[in-house]
């Protein structure tokens, strides 16, 4: 047996070998732009470019609201002071940024570069699609990478996109808090990154050139101030208005922007709206039905509102809970703009969502990456624009992109 | 004549499927190596190759333990979890104990939990599969209490020193966690393989009460096989957290469904009693080569995940097919066929003779 095993192994090594042999010979040559590039790189005008659903695909963001200072503690604060959630809703705002490669200004045009996604999902192929609108723009070769929600898979593609020595990483870390060693192992192989989408934690952006991607906390900043208003509305002088959360997985930052965001929002805004609970039941309808039929029950016509950290599944399984529970009076928010959702919109089951558009968050960080290869400054966050889409405009966001 | 073709076709039939048995995953992993290594771009080279290697670390180290269990004829849900809890508890606790204590207490609270489920199945005699359900359910909602939901990360300089010490290539393709899990390999292949110990597994797997018979204290090892699954499941969560200096609380999440198809793959029963270690770990290195060539080649996670369901079903065909022949040689000695037919006195009649009085054989 050990003779067998013996001769299988080395006769696949030589294999292997001869066969490394000519895939050496037929390696690409490390794609090096000429000098002429930016010249005409800086001539291809990308904001014209469209998505899927017929909005400009790279929408300049109208969000002007200062930087806080940071507090010195915010940990010590409680969780509905906006300023406890500062490391994470300012993250890159206040870092010292650590071996930065300066822009070669030669151009976008050929640059190789490596996106590296969370893992598969309708947003990420939508993300995928804009990111490849601009990178074609500019005859970049782009390669999509999805580790599909592994982590030693994501930890493994950064290694063999380290291997193949691009450009540019791009990386939508899986977890706040895993992006620090990966940012700092990329950074110390000496190749630019961009973090984008999914906000990582401070430390990690200390490594990269920028964050792009939806302000997750603004946005919705923005959606609980729409929510509390419709409250008021429809509860007038209430003195209080019991509301609760579908959380978004535990562990990224829209878990706490999405919940924590509107908590700490609301306190200040509109400090009637209590929270009587706050719950992650995961992305299944029949899960969240579950869970919002056990509100129903448990706190009855208490609870007057619901805000949904996505606004497909989960907000499905609201929307039938509600049916069923015959609760018309529950005034439901949630992020995203699904054709689930937006759907959910036209038909009044969801008051109000985030424009977060996937194409969008994808087109941003090539549009980032290409204008570092230009030359061009580039801030330390570069956030998507902010929107609400409520009844009155959602036609103007069809066809979805996802 | 027809009957003795037929012997000498069936005698045929029988070598290669025990040499199936014994080398398909052998050469399952020549056969990904040499074609990855020939078309995939990138794939033959040190870095790459390292970083399959590291990759393969949690896994395989997670798999000695769950190898053994299913050899023992039980299945250990939990180890998913068990990665996770590891990782956690060894993160959450370096900053009070450093990782000189943290390391053994996260080790030790995958053994417990490796214990307990021993424990329930081999005294409490409730099936496997629903105790380690149970417990890999607590163990998430352990998780969560103990996190509030947060990942953990640490960003020390200690911590990143030990982070890039344990990704650090010694040589190539081998990385301090590599050795690791190599060491542990070799350990548990050998007990397995040469001591009485380790063939016990096998025996109690193979058949419980006949082990009982036989002297062997069945409960115990049922119990061992636990404990060294949880614990080593433990170790590999708690080294892969070191180095990537964070543990997530899905850290674990994907590994239940792999360790379970690289343990079939590499020729572990479900049934219990046969596999091996290093076994299953060929076959996890070569999934591995497989899913990277994969990404290499530019193509998505759907020809990632359909490629592994064809090699699953491929070989659990193979089994199948494996156990019809082999019920159907029950009581039936095709040696002595053979040694018939080596004799000289494989006349139609005689053979024949010999296949009706078989069972008798």
């Amino acid at each position: 047996m050990k003779r067998a095993i013996t001769f299988i192994i080395a006769a696949a090594l030589s294999l292997a070998l001869t066969g490394f042999a000519f895939a050496a010979g037929g390696q690409e040559s490390g794609g090096t732009a000429a000098k002429g590039n930016l010249e005409a790189s800086l001539k291809i005008d990308t904001s014209t470019l469209k998505s899927a659903d017929n909005q400009l695909l790279l929408k300049p963001s109208t969000d002007n609201r200062k930087v806080p200072t940071r507090p010195s503690n915010p940990d010590a604060l409680p969780e509905t002071d906006p300023l406890h959630w500062y490391d994470m809703e300012w993250a890159g705002w206040n870092v010292t940024k650590t071996n930065i490669p300066a822009s070669p200004k030669t151009g976008a045009i050929g640059k190789k570069i490596i996106f590296i996604v969370h893992g598969d999902h309708p947003w990420t192929t939508a993300c995928i699609n804009g990111a490849k609108k601009v990178a074609d723009a500019y005859t970049m070769t782009f390669k999509p990478l999805s580790p599909n929600w592994d982590l030693a898979v994501q930890n493994q593609m950064i290694d063999q996109a380290i291997n193949e020595r691009p450009d540019m990483i791009l990386l939508i870390p899986l977890d706040a808090k895993t992006a620090p060693q990966q940012a700092r192992k990329i950074n110390q192989a000496g190749i630019p990154l961009i973090l984008f989408n999914t906000l990582p934690s401070a430390e990690a952006m200390n490594y990269a050139i920028t964050w792009t991607g939806p302000d997750d906390f603004g946005q919705f900043r923005l959606l609980s101030r729409a929510f509390a208003d419709e409250l008021r509305k429809r509860n007038p002088g209430a003195k209080e208005i019991g509301v609760a959360y579908v959380q978004h997985a535990p562990g990224g930052s829209p878990y706490f922007a999405r919940c924590f965001g509107p908590i700490s929002e609301l306190s200040g805004y509109a400090p009637e709206i209590k929270t009587l609970d706050k719950q992650a039941p995961g992305f299944e309808a029949d899960k969240t039905m579950q869970l919002v039929s056990d509100w129903l029950t448990r706190f009855g016509k208490d609870l007057k509102g619901i805000v949904a950290a996505d606004d497909s599944a989960q907000s499905l399984g609201i929307s039938e809970a509600l049916k069923k529970a015959g609760r018309e009076d529950v005034l439901v928010v949630a992020a995203g703009n699904s054709k689930q959702g937006m759907d959910l919109v036209k038909e009044g089951k969801l008051f109000a969502i985030t424009y977060q558009t996937a194409e969008g968050d994808g087109g941003l960080a090539v549009a980032t990456a290409a204008d570092w290869f230009n030359g061009k400054e580039i801030p330390l966050r570069k956030n998507l624009a902010q929107h609400i889409i409520t009844k009155a405009d959602v036609d103007g966001f069809y066809p979805p992109q996802w | 004549m027809r009957n003795i073709k037929n012997e000498k076709t069936g005698a045929a039939d029988n070598r290669l499927l025990a040499w199936g048995d014994k080398y398909r995953i052998f050469v399952l992993f020549a056969l990904v190596l040499v074609f990855m290594s020939i078309f995939a771009p990138r794939f033959f080279n040190v870095f790459n190759l390292t970083a399959i290697m590291k990759t393969v670390s949690m896994n395989a180290c997670v798999a000695i333990g769950f190898t053994i269990v299913m050899i023992s004829g039980q299945l250990d849900l939990s180890i998913g979890t068990v990665i996770t809890f590891a990782g956690v508890l060894g993160l959450s606790l370096k900053q009070y104990l450093g990782y000189g204590g943290a390391v053994p207490v996260a080790i030790l609270a995958g053994v417990l939990v490796g214990l307990v489920n021993g424990l329930l199945v081999a005294k409490a005699k409730i099936n496997s599969f629903i105790v380690t359900l149970g417990t890999m359910t607590i163990l998430q909602g352990a998780i969560y209490t103990i996190t509030g939901g947060n990942s953990i990360s640490l960003s020390t300089p200690d911590a990143f020193a030990v982070s890039d010490f344990l990704g650090m290539r010694l040589i190539p393709l081998v990385t301090p966690r590599v050795i690791i899990t190599a060491v542990l390999v070799l350990v548990f292949e050998l007990i397995m393989r040469k001591t009485q110990a380790g063939r016990n597994f096998y025996l109690v797997g193979g058949n419980r009460n006949t082990a009982w018979l036989a002297g062997i204290k069945t409960d115990n090892y049922l119990i061992a096989a636990f404990i060294l699954s949880g614990g080593l499941a433990a170790v590999g969560g708690i080294f892969f957290a070191m180095e990537s200096s964070a543990a997530t609380l899905k850290l674990g999440d994907q590994s239940l469904m792999y360790v379970i198809s690289a343990t079939i793959i590499g020729g572990t029963a479900m049934s219990g009693g046969k596999g091996g270690v290093f076994r299953t770990v060929v076959a996890i290195l070569t999934l591995e080569m497989l899913y990277t060539g994969i990404i290499l080649f530019g193509l998505g996670n759907e020809v990632k995940i359909f490629i592994a369901g064809l090699i699953l079903a491929f070989v659990v065909l193979y089994e199948a097919y494996a156990f019809y022949k082999h019920e159907k040689e029950v009581g039936k000695r095709p040696e002595l066929v053979k040694e018939v037919l080596t004799l000289g006195l494989g006349k139609a009649g005689k053979v024949q003779g010999v296949r009706k009085s078989g069972g008798a054989a």
